[in-house]
């Protein structure tokens, strides 16, 4: 079927802004839902095809991020009494401007949140000087769109000990289990931990019409050549698409949303793929651009009705960003593990997720086994040795060809306070080659967050030294200053002075303005975000479908 | 300052680091044709098309001694200094102005030890080693150091990695399709041994 071309002065029933995680998800709900969408997307629109096997134009090139060259400055800043500093190597948020988004490149760690990332607030009570709150929305009602994730994006696993309910299993088995899977599994039982298949958006086995993983090893980071990884690229956009009613427009940079004399939004101005300026009229929007550039959209579009930024009444808008905490461990075996085979995780421990009182702070994580960036050889070569080893010489050449095959990684994921100066903001001095202001990060690790952070650290030490690791060594834990989560930045809530969308993800200012990706999000959950981000898009697509039905957009 | 001023200066600040120095400001649709020269220069043994022979020389014998040859094949047989060359020549062109004052400095250090006739890839083997620990913690030794180890893994089309010198050093094999078992401990897995 010929994708349509709608007008750009044909009002669109819904006009997305980004193709990712959740755009892909309501560009595909929308559109098989009976409404004409336009997507617009920055990047390009790549094909499973055209993804290479290249680590120097993938991870040091930086093909599928972009942002080199002054095209996508950004700055960061620890504090709102710092002067933000540009920051372009590597940027402070990494994220993938093609159509997909960041699903293309991701690991595709599909962890629900469980019952108590929404209620715990209200569990362990108010902590001083945080923006730490309950969701509107609790576990249960959000359920039945995270199996709706797993049985139409795609995602392998098996329920763990600590899993929350779940009402069907999941379509596909976990993917084979690796050396580092299985030494996890090993060191975590001596300690009484439970190790437990990982639930990945990547096909085991062949799944609506998709080819399962072939297991090349060129994931995190990578595109997926095979459409094994579960992106929004591979299992949404040709949904999407085949319904005859959404029309995917690459290269297309939103830069401001305009509103009518009744404060609606009524269309959406861009640059088209050559540069020029273009507006899509439009009766609906969402804002799906990701937790950094939905914020930016959003502050970049002041009128007298919203001098603050649109739909900001609350000045709430780019606030409470969260990074989650990350942490990372390495072991020497033995034997030869080629972790870099396959996908990154198969083995996972949720042991430590709650919070516990008796540890003395706020937070609690996940851990997982991987190669990470090491998976390829010139990132390990650069940073895969232990922080002593030598940099050069024959001693470095023989660690090298020692120290590949037979290292893992293993990674804590932990929670991050919402705070309320942690921040997505315009830059008031650095520009962008089209005069944009470059976005601003503002993040500092809340106490509790760093001690999550060396707590995990010290619980990964542990486990590879009892699954036998012959040397360990570790990243110091230090505070953020660089992710690829971007949460919290609109986040949902039932008050509009607290909160910028409502809890069926309505702007509070704005009636035809929708609003969700990560920004929504009101607590970070354990570092895998991406699976709830897809779980709120379902369960928008149903609210907004409906809401259109009865005419109330 | 422009964008290109601000994005060189965040380079050399970032490369004295050691993940710094692992992100540069590549310019990407360069990189396919000029790789594909890189590699029919490495392949033929063709003239440098950005340094002289001189700096050639130079450059080839620092990359020796960061990836040395030894029992096994290092850089220089890798065709690392190909890789260099295209690199600077191209989407790596931000690098070559610290490159060679990077080169310039170390010259006037061997000269100053050994003569106005010296040169660094004349010395032998502990003295290159000996004056490199002078500069091992400068960016243009990061630079080099990022520069010889691309050339090292990175795709062999890229005029590096010959022969997969460089993949074959750690035990990396590029394939498009993998079977379990993939290493030693799920390989023990599967034959049921329960230590494993």
């Amino acid at each position: 079927m010929l994708e349509p071309r709608f007008a750009t002065g044909d009002p669109a029933d819904f006009v997305i802004i980004g193709s990712g995680a959740a755009g892909g998800v309501l560009a595909k709900e929308l559109a098989t839902g009976g409404f004409d969408v336009v997507v617009l997307e920055q990047g390009p629109y790549l094909r499973a095809g055209d993804f290479r096997h290249d680590e120097l134009a993938y991870i040091f090139n930086q093909e599928l991020t972009g942002g080199w060259e002054g095209k996508s400055p950004q700055t960061f800043r620890k504090t709102g009494k710092d002067k933000a500093a540009l920051k372009d190597l590597p940027p402070p948020a990494i994220y993938a401007r093609l159509v997909g988004g960041s699903s293309v490149h991701f690991t595709g760690n599909y962890w629900r949140f469980h019952d108590v990332d929404f209620k715990e607030r209200s569990l362990l009570g108010p902590i001083a000087g945080t923006g730490f709150a309950d969701w509107p929305i609790d576990y249960a009602e959000l359920e039945p769109y995270y199996t709706k994730v797993d049985w139409e994006v795609g995602v392998s696993g098996a329920a763990g000990p600590f899993d929350p309910r779940r009402s069907r299993p999941y379509p596909l088995p976990p993917l084979p289990v690796k050396s580092s899977g299985v030494l996890l599994e090993r060191g975590a039982k001596k300690l009484g931990l439970h190790a437990f298949p990982a639930p990945m958006a990547v096909l085991s086995e062949p799944f609506n019409g998709r080819a399962p993983c072939a297991h090349c090893g060129y994931c995190m980071g990578f595109g997926c050549e095979m459409g094994a990884k579960s992106s929004s690229l591979a299992a949404m956009i040709p949904l999407a698409e085949a319904s005859g009613r959404c029309e995917i427009r690459p290269e297309c940079t939103a830069f401001r949303l305009d509103t009518d004399a009744k404060g609606r939004v009524s269309r959406v101005v861009y640059w088209d793929e050559k540069g020029r300026e273009q507006a899509q009229q439009a009766r609906a929007v969402v804002l799906s651009a990701n937790g950094a550039e939905t914020p930016r959209l959003m502050l970049a579009s002041t009128s007298s009705r919203h001098p603050d930024g649109l739909a900001n009444s609350s000045g709430k808008v780019g606030k409470y960003l969260m990074y989650n905490g990350w942490t990372a461990a390495y072991g020497l075996f033995e034997h030869p593990l080629n972790d870099y085979k396959s996908v990154q995780v198969t083995r996972i421990i949720h042991d430590f997720y709650d919070s516990d009182p008796k540890r003395g702070f706020y937070g609690g994580g996940g851990i997982d086994a991987r190669p990470g960036l090491q998976a390829t050889p010139m990132f390990f070569a650069l940073a895969g040795l232990p922080r002593d080893a030598p940099r050069w010489g024959s001693e470095y050449k023989r660690m090298l060809s020692e120290y590949f095959t037979r290292s893992m990684e293993v990674n804590g994921h932990t929670t991050s306070l919402p705070l309320e100066s942690n921040s997505v903001s315009l830059d008031p001095d650095v520009k962008d080659l089209r005069g944009r202001p470059a976005l601003r990060f503002t993040y500092k690790d809340h106490p509790d967050d760093m001690a999550a952070m060396h707590f995990m650290q010290e619980r990964s030490k542990d486990i590879l030294e009892a699954a036998g690791a012959q040397r360990i060594w570790d990243l110091p834990v230090e505070e953020s200053t660089i992710t690829a989560h971007l949460l919290g930045t609109c986040r949902m809530g039932d008050d509009p002075a607290e909160s910028v969308v409502d809890r069926y993800h309505r702007s509070h200012d704005v009636p035809n303005l929708f609003i969700c990706d990560g920004s929504s999000l009101v607590t970070s959950g354990r570092g895998q975000p991406t699976m709830t981000i897809q779980a709120l898009a379902f369960r928008a697509a149903d609210h907004i479908k409906a809401f259109a039905k009865r005419g109330e957009i | 300052m422009n964008n290109e001023q601000q994005s060189r200066r965040a380079f050399l600040k970032a490369s004295g680091s050691l993940v710094g120095s692992s992100w540069l400001a590549f310019h990407s649709p360069l990189i396919l044709a000029v790789s594909q020269e890189a590699v029919k220069a490495r392949d033929s043994g063709a003239a440098f098309e950005t340094l002289t022979a001189a700096q050639a020389a130079e450059l080839d014998a620092i990359s020796a001694q960061i990836i040395p040859t030894d029992d096994t094949p290092g850089a220089r047989e890798a065709g690392v200094i190909y890789f260099i060359d295209g690199a600077l020549g191209s989407f790596g062109g931000g690098m070559k102005e610290a490159v060679i004052a990077g080169l310039d400095d170390l010259h006037r250090r061997v000269q100053s030890q050994r003569g106005e006739a010296a040169l660094f890839s004349g010395l032998t083997a502990p003295q290159q080693i000996e004056m490199l620990r002078t500069v091992e913690d400068t960016p243009f030794f990061a630079l080099l150091r990022y520069l010889t180890v691309a050339g090292m893994f990175s795709l062999p089309s890229y005029g590096g990695n010959r022969d997969k010198i460089g993949w074959q050093l750690v035990g990396f094999d590029n394939r498009h399709h993998w079977q379990p078992p993939f290493g030693w401990y799920d390989a023990q897995l599967t034959k049921g041994d329960g230590n494993a």
